[in-house]
């Protein structure tokens, strides 16, 4: 059962449209819409994502597509059928794109196409109930190919720019440390060598200064 | 020139000029203004007893001029021509009596500024227009030259010069405004007014913020010293005002000052502060801030403010208004992102100053220097004005409307929603509510906002619920009836709130059958409160408007009310308050909830027996909402009313899921709120639904003893999602002046804003107290207010039998008496109905200043001589409108007069009204009961110019629709009820007549005085 459906401009993150109830009996769907966010913004930063992919969180699954720059994602059950929720999200697709297509690219404000959640509300309705014989011919039809579609989990996912950013920091450390040990190196070294002939030339600087009162006093 | 040759003439001999201070040795200060001796001689030869003393003295001014500020010469004639050329020339003569107290202590340079106003008048005058474009730095000299100009007309031979008041003995002010052109270069937008009033003196600082001409009248008295300036301002209010102290048959109450031009606001103010938002969005009550507390103390009217931040502008009608007619931009930020400054939040608006060639800016209200994003930056000009700023409207515009990005939102914007909450009880169907109602929703269906998102949805209720399932796929409405009131539940998760676009087809045909469903309904019970509970869970996910139409008192379930309104005994108690607040918390926590999940409630009431409108007003009262209410509902009387007010609320344009704020600068804080709307925060209004029809009143205390500032900001910010679904946050930004002298606090003042504030007070009052208390707190304000205007100014003059006022406060007393007589505070607890006392309540709660305004002092004009004009046309209102004194007196048994409050207007026939006209207007039955007549258009000339102008009238201001009576002179008790009640400068059973009020007031101000 679809839980809430949201589109997206991939190239900047802004929302373009939302079905409108979304999480009306999700007692934490602000958890999953902020989740749902950070996917965007994830996608915005230009990591190569595969342009369909099923996203793991919980007990629900994101499944998403992206095609024209503009990302139609939406939240199911586990147990709903993957093949119908990427059918509906092409209907969404291809409906989204007769409608704004041309307008896509200049959206200024979020939620420029928020009209179109009244379509997404009737389609959604559609795809309630997966035992519709409509449904049913849907998930027969073996020329909508899902398997390959990649199953990952949402930490995998949201984790992949934090760990590129661990790389980078770490490695930033690790030049401002080493460059911290060579100073410690070298200033090792000074001391070294200070301590190694100090005592000589003490001893050298005594018997010079002797050397100089005796000739002074006779 | 003429306004001189016109005037002096008429001014007798100033007595006084030989009196004393004359004699005594001027000080050093003193001696420039007589500079002007000579000329004012060779000007008007006979009059002046100084002249010896006047032409040794002038030569050193004249050294003096070109050797001082030969540049600020040039400028004084234009900087303040007017004052000379009515006043100035007798202020040679006239400064000496003040002189010698007042050495304009504050103000350096005055011996050159001096010497430069004061001689000029004559030689420069004809420079005037052009003079007035550098404007500059005069304003010292402006500060200094007054005492000259204005402390002159002090003695009391120069008071009954101008019998007319200060208006009539300027003519020559509207041609010098004219020629001088706009007096706004000098309020250049880049320079703005903190740094121009900066460069003031302080003492000046009140006078200083107004460099426009025009400004002059009101505020005549600079106020250097406070000697000076209780002069001029006394001469401000006796020209005005003279009542003697005591009853006397001849007392000439016709003088009283009465507010028959409307609402008549200070244009002064926005002249100087181009740049503000216009005041129908934002009122002060006074557009001076006190500095200190104890000055505030001192301000016993209320200080703060009245916000209406959706106004309409008014159609094409007034003149005055072209103007301001302009949308409010709407503006992108686009990807810098909105420019807030970061501390205070204040939104980027035309009086912050731009630094560091155009990287920082500095925030005005709380001057925090922020960055400028570099997708905003631009390059300054040497003024220091950014170099784009003719494309940023919100640099130059007080109101903008900015699109909000998505950290503005929680949610995608709602779509507007509207949700029916029917009764269709016996009562109901009867008077023909039901079927008004569905017809005028049906004919509304084309003109929701918010095409094709606009969402729709029903229950109805007698006893059970009935919920209607309106899938867009049925062809007819399926209804659900649940009749287990204790445990409510929604018999279907979707489909009970559609989208109209889709279900139109089943939304028409609900609204068709419904009347015929319920025809023979006799089921009178009312399960109010659980249908309420209902709509609330249909609603709560989305939010939305909630509209309901209550036909009788809730009697089954939760929230049934008793009838305790027909509970004699309680009135007068002072347990009588009680029946005005909600009886059941239920209603309150409703609205608490409903407003948490952005549901606004409207309550339309019917019944002509008692329903408890307190408490279903308080639904409305804390979810930004308003009450309708058409008691003793007839389809054939009041089915009009309802339609139009009905299509008005469900077309008019509304912000919902909104919240306002508003914002000031530091050392000030507003204290207290005053409408409808529930507070989140300490300072964060949640409105559900709000619309322009809506205002909102609020008060200021000032937190530091001392304000250092020389000018304080306020900016009223409302974020809501528009019907279209775009997230906007509309701005508005203010400025005002900070004074230190009380009587430049009253001359600002705003007596409408001020009415509006005190409206609102006494209204809450009565809601924990008795009505004779709420009364009390008024009157007693207005005396406390007056009485330390008279001490002010009191101090130099015997002013025993005066009562005085400023000119800015002139209708306050008499609207005084007008709140006092309004419907939910008139009379004892027996003079209105319960209902109609809060109901009328909530209404005034509400309500924007100049529509309280004119429900307070009604307009109440005469047609049949127009009617009579064979050639008259519509054209103008205002030439038929021709406002006449609110008392009987004003009623001729010859005429025939339209009363009109907005809300209700009332055509009274007189007694001796020629039969013709009566004929003419009403049909056949002309001699018949008015009682049972209508108005209809008749087929003649005259009936329809009538009906031309009620319809004018009525199109004059939408947002109600005034039923039309009609009464017969001595047609008791109707023509009391409707018409000689309201007259409220008239003493009817128990209350005071204009007249006593006023006497009244006077005595109660000498008490302490």
């Amino acid at each position: 059962m679809v839980k809430m459906t949201l589109i997206a401009r991939v190239t900047d993150g802004l929302p373009l449209a939302e079905g409108l109830d979304d999480g009306r009996d999700l007692p934490d769907s602000d958890m999953y819409k902020q989740q749902v966010k950070s996917l965007f913004k994830n996608l915005s930063r230009g990591h190569n994502e595969a342009s369909r992919m099923s996203v793991e969180t919980g007990p629900y699954i994101f499944h998403y597509i992206i095609e024209g720059r503009v990302c139609y994602l939406t939240m199911c059950d586990r147990s709903y059928p993957k093949k119908l929720a990427f059918q509906y999200l092409e209907d969404l697709k291809n409906e989204f794109e007769r409608v704004n297509g041309p307008n896509i690219e200049t959206a200024a404000r979020p939620y420029a196409f928020i009209k179109f959640d009244t379509f997404i509300q009737k389609t959604k309705k559609l795809y309630q109930d997966t035992r519709t014989q409509r449904n049913i011919a849907k998930l027969n039809d073996e020329l909508y190919e899902v398997h390959q579609i990649m199953t990952r989990n949402v930490q995998e996912v949201l984790g992949v720019g934090e760990k590129l950013d661990q790389v980078s920091e770490m490695s930033s450390r690790l030049t401002s440390e080493s460059r911290v040990y060579a100073d410690k190196a070298k200033d090792l070294n000074r001391q070294a060598l200070i301590r190694k002939w100090a005592p000589v030339a003490i001893v050298l600087g005594v018997v010079f200064l002797l050397f100089w009162v005796k000739n002074k006093l006779w | 020139m003429n306004t001189e040759n016109r005037n002096f003439p008429a001014r007798p001999p100033p007595p006084p000029f030989s009196s004393s201070p004359f004699a005594s040795a001027p000080p050093p200060g003193v001696v420039p203004p007589q500079s002007g001796g000579p000329e004012a001689v060779g000007f008007r030869p006979p009059t002046r007893p100084f002249t010896p003393s006047g032409p040794p003295m002038a030569p050193p001014a004249g050294v003096m001029r070109p050797a001082g500020q030969p540049p600020l010469v040039s400028q004084l004639p234009g900087s303040r021509p007017p004052p000379p050329s009515a006043y100035g020339p007798p202020g040679g003569g006239g400064s000496f009596q003040r002189f010698p107290t007042p050495p304009p202590s504050g103000v350096p340079p005055p011996p050159q500024t001096l010497a430069g106003h004061l001689s000029p008048p004559m030689s420069f005058r004809p420079q005037q227009p052009m003079a007035s474009v550098t404007m500059g730095p005069p304003p010292q000299s402006m500060t200094s030259g007054i005492p000259g100009g204005f402390a002159s007309p002090s003695g009391p031979g120069f008071q009954q010069s101008m019998p007319g008041g200060p208006q009539p003995s300027y003519p020559g002010y509207p041609s010098n405004q004219v020629l001088q052109g706009p007096p706004k270069p000098f309020q250049s937008p880049s320079q703005g007014p903190p740094s121009a009033v900066s460069s003031y003196p302080p003492q000046t600082g009140g006078f200083a913020q107004h460099p426009g001409q025009q400004n002059m009248h009101p505020s005549y008295a600079p106020p250097p010293t406070s000697n000076v300036q209780g002069l001029v301002e006394d001469f401000n209010s006796l020209s005005l005002s003279n009542i003697p102290g005591s009853l006397e048959p001849g007392l000439d109450h016709t003088s009283f000052p009465r507010p028959l031009d409307g609402d008549v606001e200070p244009s002064s103010f926005a002249e100087a502060y181009p740049m503000n938002c216009h005041s129908r969005y934002l009122r002060l009550t006074t557009n001076a801030i006190p500095n200190s507390q104890s000055l505030a103390s001192r301000w016993h009217l209320p200080l703060g403010a009245v916000v209406c931040p959706l106004a309409e502008a008014p159609e094409g009608g007034s003149i005055c208004q072209t103007n301001n007619q302009e949308e409010v931009p709407l503006i992108d930020f686009g990807s810098s992102g909105i420019i807030r400054c970061r501390r205070c939040r204040t939104y980027v608006n035309p009086y912050v100053t731009f630094t560091d060639s155009g990287r920082k800016w500095r925030c005005n209200i709380c001057s925090m220097l922020n960055d400028v994003p570099g997708e905003y930056f631009s390059h300054l000009d040497a003024t220091g004005r950014r170099m784009d700023l003719d494309q940023r409207l919100e640099l130059t515009k007080g109101s903008v409307e900015i699109i909000a990005p998505t950290e503005y939102m929680v949610r995608p914007p709602m779509p507007p929603i509207y949700f029916f909450l029917i009764d269709v009880s016996f009562s109901a169907t009867k008077s023909g509510m039901l079927e008004v109602a569905t017809q005028t929703i049906k004919s509304c269906l084309d003109n929701l906002p918010g095409y094709p998102r606009t969402q729709i949805g029903f229950i109805t209720y007698d006893s059970t619920l009935h919920f209607y399932n309106m899938k867009s796929s049925l062809s007819q409405p399926q209804m659900m009836v649940v009749s287990d009131l204790d445990d409510i539940f929604v018999p279907l998760p979707d489909d009970l709130l559609v989208n109209l676009s889709e279900s139109r087809n089943v939304v028409e045909a609900f609204l068709d059958s419904l009347p015929l469903m319920f025809q023979n309904n006799v089921n009178v019970e009312s399960a109010f409160g659980p249908a309420l509970k209902a709509a609330y869970m249909v609603m709560n996910q989305l939010g939305g408007k909630l509209l309901i139409f209550q036909n009788s008192l809730p009697s089954l379930g939760v929230g049934r009310l008793k009838l305790r309104g027909d509970d004699p005994r309680v009135y007068g108690t002072d347990k009588e308050y009680t029946l005005r607040v909600a009886e059941d918390a239920f209603y309150k926590q409703m609205a608490a909830d409903c407003t948490k999940f952005k549901i606004g409630i409207n309550g339309y009431a019917f019944s002509d027996k008692y329903t408890d409108i307190a408490s279903l007003g308080t639904l409305a009262k804390y979810t930004g909402g308003q009450v309708y209410y058409y008691p003793g509902f007839q389809s054939s009387i009041h089915g009009d009313k309802l339609r139009h007010e009905l299509a008005r609320d469900l077309t008019r344009e509304t912000a919902w899921e909104s919240v306002m704020r508003i914002r000031c600068g530091k050392g000030i804080r507003f204290s207290s709120y005053h409408g409808n709307f529930m507070l989140r925060s300490t300072d964060l209004l949640a409105l559900p639904a709000v619309d322009c029809d809506k205002a909102y009143a609020m008060q200021l205390t000032l937190e530091e003893t001392l304000l250092t500032t020389q000018t304080v900001y306020f900016q009223v910010a409302l974020l809501y999602t528009a019907s279209c679904g775009e997230r906007r946050i509309r701005v508005h930004t203010a400025v005002a002046p900070v004074v230190t002298d009380l009587g430049e606090m009253y001359r600002q003042a705003d007596t409408g804003s001020i009415v509006s504030v005190y409206s609102r007070l006494a209204i809450e009052k009565t809601l924990s107290s008795k009505l004779d208390d709420a009364r009390n707190v008024i009157q007693q304000k207005i005396v406390k207010a007056l009485r330390e205007y008279r001490n002010l100014n009191a101090v130099q003059h015997r002013l025993g039998s005066r009562l005085i006022y400023p000119e800015s406060l002139k209708f306050l007393p008499l609207y005084g008496l007008a709140i006092g007589k309004s419907t939910p505070l008139q009379g004892g607890p027996a003079d209105a109905s319960l209902d109609e006392r809060c109901a009328a309540g909530f209404t005034m709660m509400a309500l924007p200043v100049k529509k309280l305004l004119k429900l307070l002092y009604p307009s109440l004009f005469r047609v049949d001589e127009w009617l009579l004009k064979p050639l008259a046309d519509l054209d103008d209102l205002k030439d038929v409108v021709r406002r006449l004194p609110l008392a009987a007196e004003s009623l001729d048994s010859r005429g025939l007069y339209i009363y009109d409050d907005g809300f209700r207007l009332v055509l009274w026939f007189g007694r001796m009204l020629s039969p013709d006209i009566a004929k003419n207007l009403l049909g056949a039955d002309f001699a018949a009961e008015l009682s049972r007549v209508t108005l209809q258009e008749q087929e003649n000339g005259m009936s329809k110019k009538l009906m031309r102008l009620i319809k004018k009238v009525r199109e004059n201001d939408p947002s109600y629709h005034p039923m039309c009576f009609l009464v017969r002179q001595g047609e008791q008790p109707r023509e009391g009820f409707l018409l000689l009640r309201h007259l409220i400068e008239d003493q009817m059973g128990g209350s005071t007549s204009y007249v006593d009020w006023v006497l009244q007031l006077h005595r109660q101000i000498q008490q302490n005085a």
